[in-house]
């Protein structure tokens, strides 16, 4: 077992260097971030103080091996910057220092991690619940109009693009009707909870609807089985056979897709974050690209990449342990 | 196994007949968007103190470190918080602030001598004293701040020696006594004290930011009217500032709190205007503009004025066939300002002179200023020898038929919009162009070389209040490099060159005036840009922000104004701050209004 | 659809039936086609060039364009640069459908090769090919394709779609890869290879029409994965660039107008949304076809 978790890690380990490798060179090759961060009137002198203090004038070898802190720090502006032996990368657990905002990317990621996770956890529930809700009606009615207009409108909800809906959203619901706050984050978190009802929605339309077909393909399987019949010709009443035998089985594939979805969690949703002002990590993302903020750019990626690696790690370790199987087939 | 009665068979129709019907219902039942400001003014004339005063900005608050700060989302904080050596006037005039007169000059135009108000407190404690100044310069000047600033303090005796580590103090500056510090320059030049105006010359305390504990990046301790404790501000949210009780220019501020709300995109910050949850907007996506500009009842509310810019299409004057006076003429005279300024739903205001509106040396009837004339236009094209004919339907320039020339923009929706009008224009003269849109970056390193960059969509906003920042920086030969030349035209002229050195130094001010004049005069008539417009910025508030003028030279100064509070605004105000209507009226037809 | 094209897309005549049957598949495939043939004749239908502008006739003096009806040679108006929105409209479907068939095409041939490759030989390939799949699945896509679309100098729309392709195979991969490793322990497959079949014809008789079933399924939704995507991608100002323009980027520039001149938005939003739909709704009516569970 011990040895499968092993693996495993040093496996996930070598992902993460991969991305890293990856999002660096990508990141190198964005354009110069000292020219976006001093803007129109930028002179000549200004310019390359600024590559000196971040360590831009270095090689780009030096650069990557002080930014995964196996070689000394390039960056000036770092505690650790001594010129010489001090380090400063990720195995200091440091990803370095955002251009645009004066502050470390870790604290800035962890300032904005929360909201996102506030945001994402909230259209899960609305997606799990509506999607099962539906789901469930639509399996009991199988083929009467309350089911196939049901599922059309999820196919609806499928194919409408959240920059759409979340507009519409927003200008109707927020603005014209005032309900909810337009936009942004409030200040307390009952506000957090309450502004984040329509972005959580728009966000939810589209998962609620991918819930609702597999909820309802799973029940209108279940309940075609022999031993619900069974139930059913005992007399239980419909209700209780749904909850008992119906709802019990389609359990697994909806937990499963929570699963794939967690990664979402930490990621943001980029469209909605933007057009409900709300300051997340999609938000916080899809700015530093418009600003070429490259320290803030791949630290998101890399704490993404680094939670979708850990959650598969702690998944397979996990099935591994439970079903020895599991392991002999990735031997 | 289909089930067939008939409500199963038209159910789906049924279904989508409901969901429209309820998209429908919100469409045309939702109560409309609000016309008029939801609150009045009390109607009190005399200032009040009092309140809490809301505003925005769509990006992320970088820092309120005066020595780093760069950009107008700082600095509209930073405003709030520390105040300047100098300061302007409405009129853009230079005033003392936190000194008790004008600096002297002394007889060569080399030493300023500065003399600091007394009592004036620092909000970490201490009051202000020469010693700041000295070490505020020497913070921001010295090497390891990295200062974007200190281009504009280069002309201090001993700088570049302090810079390169070779001096541990800048030996043009001397404190004299507790309250006096004195400047002296390598050469006269008069836009320094413009410089000293600047917020990176700002007087910080040296017990705060010299303190190795203290995170300057996050904390903040100036003089000005409001405090901020690192606490109240919750990055990328907003920062809350309180009003500084030992304010030395009682008895302002007169507002008790300022909340600054970060990262608001504009649609969403307009709204929330229109719904009475910020005080004051100022960008606007372009269909709020015009709702703003034309709505009756906000119309007390607004003011729109130009900004201290200028734009224009910039032409190589190195390269072909630009190098030829009347080609750039013939541009500068084809472009068709009125269609922009439409275009842009006229926030925009044309012009013909590289000096924006109000600035020393601007002259309303500047002789050879630049115009929109097609025909003009041709003949310049004539004397160029390329002249123009009709050929089907397009026009085509002799000798020019072949050339496609590059014509460069910045990133953005707006970028590509003026480069595609600027091709449907120089299209006219028989010029053809392809719109090279690249981010922003890449646009300034390239256009920065020479003969790189033919045509390019170029502008400049201002530093400081002084013709020497656009003439000089834009214009001047000395702004020419081999890198990150500022001057992307690469015009060059000595009798300009000789003009501007001499102004900059001019202590008389008609005749320094009369030497830009000159120099404007020159320059229109080499077109080295076709000068094309200064942006219109709009500002809105709410009926009971009062005191408020825009600034002309600082964008959205909220330091001095107040609020005449209705009682009902107090109290939707009070502990939070977001009001959403809860108008479930809005679920009646035509909002519960019928 | 004629039973020639129906018995290449469906190698078990009980497919093409299940899939005739089905009203909503049907809809969706007659979506889908309607929208292609829009994108490939509608250019040609268009009334004005994309790009002409009028600033003069076509802008209100507060630079509003004008409305749908105020000038009967614009039946929709014009856009915010005074362009006709009818031929503008047209011309963006080409654009949109280019580059999500085109992204798509690329994606389900690598998402393919790679699968089956990988599937049938195993061993080094195998392992080499999945862990690149698990590297590009723990990227965050539209953040990367975002980043990489700012560093192409100068994009251009077949930089879109390699890069949408090139990103967008790895489901495809893996579907691919278990159904051929599935395929490769069938009997019959086994003894064709006992009796010395060539490798290229086991792959090309054996292998590939097993493996094809998923493919068309999961290559439809991609489809309108990649819409939404290249018009999300627009939405952020990073998709087509001018002078080519989508529905996505349409969209975009209509947002700025959306209180006063709504249709700029709900035109190509809605378009894009029933080209996803029809999509959407083929690829459903596909997967139940093939893949039978009710």
């Amino acid at each position: 077992m011990l040895e499968f978790a092993l693996k495993r890690a040093a496996w996930a380990s070598f992902v993460m260097l991969a991305v890293i490798t990856i999002v660096f060179m990508l990141v190198s090759q964005i354009g110069d971030p000292c020219a976006a961060r001093l803007g129109a009137n930028a002179r000549p002198e200004q310019i390359a103080a600024c590559h000196e203090q971040y360590g831009f004038d270095q090689p780009l070898t030096a650069q990557y091996g002080a930014y995964l802190g196996l070689s000394s720090c390039v960056r000036k502006s770092s505690p650790n910057y001594d010129g010489g032996e001090g380090h400063c990368g990720i195995l200091q657990g440091d990803l370095g220092e955002s251009m645009r905002m004066e502050q470390d990317v870790v604290e800035v990621i962890l300032t904005r991690l929360p909201r996102s996770m506030l945001l994402g956890a909230m259209a899960m529930g609305f997606e799990v619940l509506l999607g099962v809700f539906i789901g469930i009606i639509a399996a009991t009615r199988r083929n009467t109009w309350f089911d196939t207009g049901v599922m059309a409108t999820a196919f609806v909800g499928i194919s409408a693009p959240t920059f759409l809906s979340g507009l519409l959203f927003l200008y109707f619901f927020a603005f014209r009707l005032g309900w909810f706050p337009v936009g942004g984050y409030g200040n307390t978190p009952l506000e957090h909870i309450y502004s984040a009802i329509l972005p959580a929605f728009t966000l939810a339309i589209i998962g609620a609807a991918t819930y609702a077909r597999i909820m309802r393909s799973e029940m209108v399987e279940t309940l075609r089985a022999d031993y619900v019949r069974t139930a059913k010709a005992k007399g239980l009443g419909p209700v209780a056979v749904i909850m008992k035998h119906g709802a019990r089985n389609a359990l697994l594939p909806i937990v499963t897709l929570m699963g794939l979805q967690l990664a979402i969690l930490v990621s943001g949703a980029i469209i909605t974050e933007s057009i409900f002002a709300w300051p997340g990590v999609g938000r916080l993302a899809i700015e530093s690209i418009h600003n070429l903020d490259a320290p803030i750019i791949m630290g998101v990626v890399i704490m993404v990449s680094f939670t979708v690696q850990f959650g598969n790690f702690l998944a397979d370790v996990a099935v591994g342990a439970l079903d020895p199987r599991v392991r002999v087939d990735q031997e | 196994m289909r089930s067939t009665r008939r409500i199963d068979r038209y159910g789906p129709l049924l279904a989508a007949g409901l969901g429209a019907a309820i998209i429908a219902y919100i469409a045309f039942f939702a109560p409309p968007e609000p016309q008029a400001p939801r609150w009045d003014g009390a109607g009190s004339t005399e200032p009040q103190h009092g309140g809490t005063f809301v505003f925005h900005h769509e990006s992320v608050i970088r820092t309120f470190d005066p020595a780093i700060a760069y950009d107008e989302l700082s600095s509209m904080g930073i405003r709030l918080l520390f105040d300047g050596l100098l300061d302007y006037d409405e009129e853009t005039r230079l005033v003392p602030s936190l000194v008790e007169a004008m600096p002297t000059q002394s007889e060569d135009g080399k030493t300023f001598t500065f003399r600091l108000r007394r009592g004036v407190e620092f909000h970490c404690g201490g009051e202000l004293t020469a010693d700041d100044v000295l070490f505020t310069m020497e913070r921001m000047l010295g090497p390891d701040t990295s200062s974007p600033g200190y281009v504009f303090y280069a002309n201090i005796t001993g700088v570049d020696e302090y810079r390169a580590g070779e001096s541990a103090h800048i030996r043009g500056i001397r404190v004299v006594d507790d309250r006096t510090i004195e400047f002296a320059l390598d050469e006269p030049d008069q836009t320094f004290l413009n410089a000293m105006a600047m917020p990176f010359a700002y007087p910080l305390p040296r017990s705060h930011y010299e303190n190795p504990t203290v995170d300057v990046r996050t904390t903040a301790c100036g003089t000005g009217p409001f405090t901020l404790d690192p606490d109240d501000w919750e990055h990328g949210v907003q920062a809350v500032f309180e009003r500084n009780q030992n304010y030395w220019n009682a008895p302002l501020p007169y507002v008790d709190r300022m909340i600054y709300q970060e990262n608001l995109t504009r649609d969403v910050a307009t709204m929330r205007f229109r719904n009475g949850d910020l005080d004051a907007v100022h960008r606007f996506s372009p269909a709020d503009y015009i709702f703003l500009r034309n709505a009756p009842a906000w119309q007390p509310y607004i003011d729109e004025h130009p900004k201290a810019n200028l734009w224009g299409v910039g032409m190589n004057t190195q390269m072909a066939p630009f190098d030829n006076v009347h080609v750039r003429r013939a541009v500068a005279f084809v472009v068709d300002r009125e269609a922009w300024k439409r275009q842009r739903s006229n926030r925009l205001m044309p012009t013909g002179q590289p000096l924006p509106r109000g600035f020393m040396g601007y002259r309303e009837d500047l002789e050879g200023a630049h115009y929109t004339d097609l025909d003009r236009a041709r003949e310049e094209m004539a004397l160029a020898g390329h002249p123009v004919h009709r050929d089907g339907d397009r026009w085509v320039a002799e000798g020019l038929e072949d050339t496609e020339i590059e014509f460069w923009v910045g990133e953005g929706d707006t970028g590509r919009q003026y480069g595609e009008m600027a091709q449907a224009d120089l299209a006219k003269i028989g010029l053809r162009i392809s719109i090279k849109q690249v981010s922003f970056p890449v646009y300034l390193e390239e256009s920065g070389k020479p003969g790189r960059v033919p045509l390019l969509l170029t502008g400049w906003n201002m530093d400081f209040p002084d013709p020497a920042n656009f003439l000089d920086v834009l214009f001047n030969t000395s702004s020419i490099s081999e890198q990150n030349s500022n001057n992307r035209t690469f015009y060059s002229n000595p009798i300009v060159d000789d003009l501007l050195d001499r102004a900059r130094i001019e202590q008389d001010i008609t005749a320094r005036e009369r030497m830009y004049v000159e120099a404007q005069e020159l320059i229109v008539a080499d077109a080295p840009w076709a000068f094309m417009w200064s942006d219109l910025t709009m500002e809105a508030w709410q009926p009971y922000v009062r005191g408020y003028h825009p600034s002309p030279v600082y964008s959205m100064d909220y330091r001095d104004l107040w609020l005449d509070l209705p009682k009902r605004r107090m109290q939707a105000r009070h502990g939070t701050d977001l009001q959403p209507r809860h108008r479930l009226s809005g679920l009646l037809p035509f909002g519960g209004n019928l | 659809m004629g039973s020639r094209i129906g018995a290449f897309f469906f190698s078990d005549p009980r497919a093409l039936r299940r899939f005739r049957k089905n009203r909503g598949a049907t809809a969706g495939l007659a979506l889908v086609v309607l929208v292609t043939l829009t994108a490939v004749v509608g250019p040609l239908l268009a009334p004005h060039s994309p790009e002409e502008q009028n600033l003069e006739e076509l802008l209100h003096d507060n630079g509003l364009p004008i409305a749908p009806g105020e000038n009967p040679a614009h039946p929709l108006g014009a856009d915010t640069l005074g362009r006709d929105e009818l031929s503008r409209l047209l011309h963006g479907g080409a654009v949109s459908m280019q580059v999500a068939l085109f992204a798509t095409a690329l994606a389900v041939f690598i998402g393919l090769s790679i699968g089956i490759i990988s599937g049938y030989f195993g061993g080094a390939v195998d392992m080499f090919a999945m862990r690149g799949v698990d590297i590009l699945l723990s990227l965050p896509f539209l953040l990367i394709v975002i980043a990489i679309q700012r560093v192409v100098d100068r994009p251009e729309l077949w930089t879109l779609f390699l890069l949408l392709g090139l990103l967008s195979w790895t489901t495809l991969a893996r579907v691919t890869r278990a159904k051929t490793m599935q395929v490769r322990e069938l009997e019959y497959v086994q003894a064709a290879r006992a009796l010395g079949m060539s490798r290229r014809r086991i792959l090309l008789r054996h292998v590939l029409p097993n493996v094809m079933g998923p493919a068309i399924v999961i290559g439809t939704t991609l489809v309108a994965q990649m819409i939404i995507v290249e018009s999300a991608m627009s939405f952020l100002g990073f998709g087509v660039q001018p002078p080519n323009a989508s529905w996505g980027s349409m969209l975009r520039e209509g947002q700025q107008y959306l209180s006063h001149a709504p249709r700029l938005v709900l035109y190509p939003g809605l378009l894009i949304m029933a080209t996803v739909f029809g999509f959407n709704l083929l690829g459903e009516g596909l997967r139940d076809a093939l893949d039978p569970k009710d």
